[in-house]
């Protein structure tokens, strides 16, 4: 699916997009410590078994468990040149699931390198870490490419040129926190000219997704949606973790995170789903919230 | 101005302004000029790495300015600190093992802690990420640690930093344990029997400066 043809499909309607993945192969008894993407290789029925939740609850487009499949990060997760399998079977293992009722987004997360002055990897560096990932999900036969969670905005570019080489549309998310100022990603990225940039560089739809809940994204959208021209992608988290005797929860409702979703579709975004600590239950209250808004 | 405050402001406008060079060559004219080192640090570079965690908090700063004023404040103490105990005013304020729990590679956070704090005179061994409570124990015995600094930033490794602290008293090591990461949470660490929690990097520097009595 190329650029124009995605834009072609939002315009007809809002996409809603799927939930965490992380937490749901946690439940299902991935090892603390022990990176997803392992999974695609090692127990692909239990990730097949993830994305058919959330095919089931009503998404239009599931992502692949590749996050950390880039090259450099599958390297430090002891995966090292293993980037086109790990990717390949991932798309797989989604188009399986997805049985032709969604669309199969290839996603790809930050490198973990950082650049200067925090981190002292070139931008050169973090274009060649996305290579061959997004090569590999594109051959796969992923429909879409998702950038996801980028906190440097010239990461995300790099990221978003790697990626456009495929010719597939693109969904370019930066991860903002709310500030004194505004909204902010940890190195000072502003919401709106950052994803100004994205959509400059040929991002499909830009957008927003982790950190924050639903509420705090909700505004963020709002912002987005009265400056930015290209679609708007949003993706909150279930709230904030906490610790509690009974283990980590999120503090956020389904019911906020569904009515939030349908008012971030009424403020203009166009591919809303959740991140961190949602799981099928949120989209299946977030498609029928949409589900009632659109009549 | 005097030539001593000017001195002085400049070393302070340098960290504040992330430059190291200024901060190195600053801290070489103090000290021709006949500032005692102690002095440089407290009423130079100190006032200028506090203004820039306040500018943080304001959200005028992001991590690159914090980042570019701790290494400017250690480019300057590099020139400083071998003088300090010669000069009678020896300053470490704490010795520190930090590190990322084991299962965990997110450093960021844990860097930006370790730098704020030697910027701040703790002595400072960062032991990096994915860190065994074994490796925490034996570092914190080795350097008769003050403090043990332990970040977690997945909800699947934060149990990590239970298990520390539960190792540390068996062992009975004098060392307070600090937490922190995006889990972790002031409710958190009373419950796994922490001595301290911070949720930001500036926070944390007062909260290891309460702890050691500083």
């Amino acid at each position: 699916m190329n650029p124009a043809e995605l834009g072609a499909l939002v315009e007809k309607r809002a996409l809603l997009l799927d939930g965490g993945m992380g937490s749901l192969l946690i439940a299902a008894g991935l090892e603390p410590g022990r990176d997803p993407v392992w999974w695609n290789l090692e127990h692909p029925e239990r990730v097949e078994a993830a994305h058919r939740g959330y095919v089931e609850a009503g998404s239009d487009i599931v992502h692949t468990n590749t996050f950390g499949a880039n090259s450099v990060k599958l390297r430090s997760a002891g995966l090292g040149g293993r980037c086109r399998e790990v990717n390949t079977r991932a798309v797989e293992i989604a188009r399986r699931a997805s049985g032709g009722m969604a669309l199969v987004a290839g996603d790809i997360g930050p490198s973990g390198l950082t650049l200067p002055p925090v981190g002292g990897a070139s931008v050169d560096e973090l274009h060649d870490a996305f290579v061959e990932q997004t090569e590999a999900l594109a051959e796969a036969g992923a429909d879409l490419l998702s950038i996801e969670t980028m906190f440097d905005l010239r990461e995300a570019l790099a990221a978003l040129a790697a990626a456009r080489a495929s010719g597939l549309a693109v969904l370019a998310s930066l991860t903002f926190e709310s500030r004194k100022r505004g909204f902010f990603t940890i190195m000072g990225d502003a919401l709106v000219p950052s994803l100004a940039a994205l959509a400059d560089a040929g991002a499909a739809a830009v957008g927003c997704n982790c950190s924050v809940a639903s509420p705090v994204m909700r505004a963020m959208v709002e912002e987005a949606c009265a400056s930015v021209r290209a679609p708007v992608v949003a993706q909150p988290n279930a709230g904030q973790p906490r610790v509690t005797a009974q283990g980590v929860v999120y503090d956020a409702s389904v019911e906020e995170f569904a009515r939030d979703a349908a008012a971030m579709v009424a403020a203009g975004a166009r591919l809303v789903g959740g991140c961190c600590g949602t799981d099928p239950s949120f989209i299946r209250a977030a498609r029928a919230a949409l589900d009632a808004a659109a009549g | 101005m005097s030539q001593k405050t000017e001195l002085l402001e400049g070393l302070g406008r340098a960290v504040l302004e992330g430059d190291d060079e200024a901060a190195a060559s600053g801290a070489r004219a103090a000290l021709s000029a006949g500032l005692v080192p102690l002095e440089a640090i407290e009423q130079g570079l100190v006032p200028g790495i506090r203004k820039a965690g306040e500018l943080w908090e304001e959200g005028e700063y992001f991590l690159p300015e914090l980042v570019s004023s701790a290494q400017a404040m250690k480019a300057a103490m590099a020139v400083l600190q071998p003088l300090l105990t010669s000069a009678g005013g020896g300053r470490e304020i704490g010795r520190v093992v930090i590190g990322t729990v084991h299962g965990d590679i997110h450093d960021i956070g844990k860097t930006l802690v370790g730098t704020l704090l030697a910027a701040n005179g703790f002595a400072v061994s960062d032991e990096g990420a994915d860190v065994s409570v074994e490796r925490f124990v034996a570092r914190a015995k080795e350097l008769n640690a003050d403090l043990v600094c332990a970040s977690a930033l997945l909800t699947t490794t934060m149990a990590q930093q239970r298990a520390l602290v539960a190792a540390l008293k068996q062992e009975g090591l004098r060392a307070r344990v600090m937490v922190g990461g995006a889990p972790a949470s002031q409710e958190w660490a009373r419950e796994i029997g922490a001595d301290g929690f911070a949720d930001n990097a500036v926070a944390a520097v007062a909260v290891a400066r309460s702890l050691v009595g500083r």
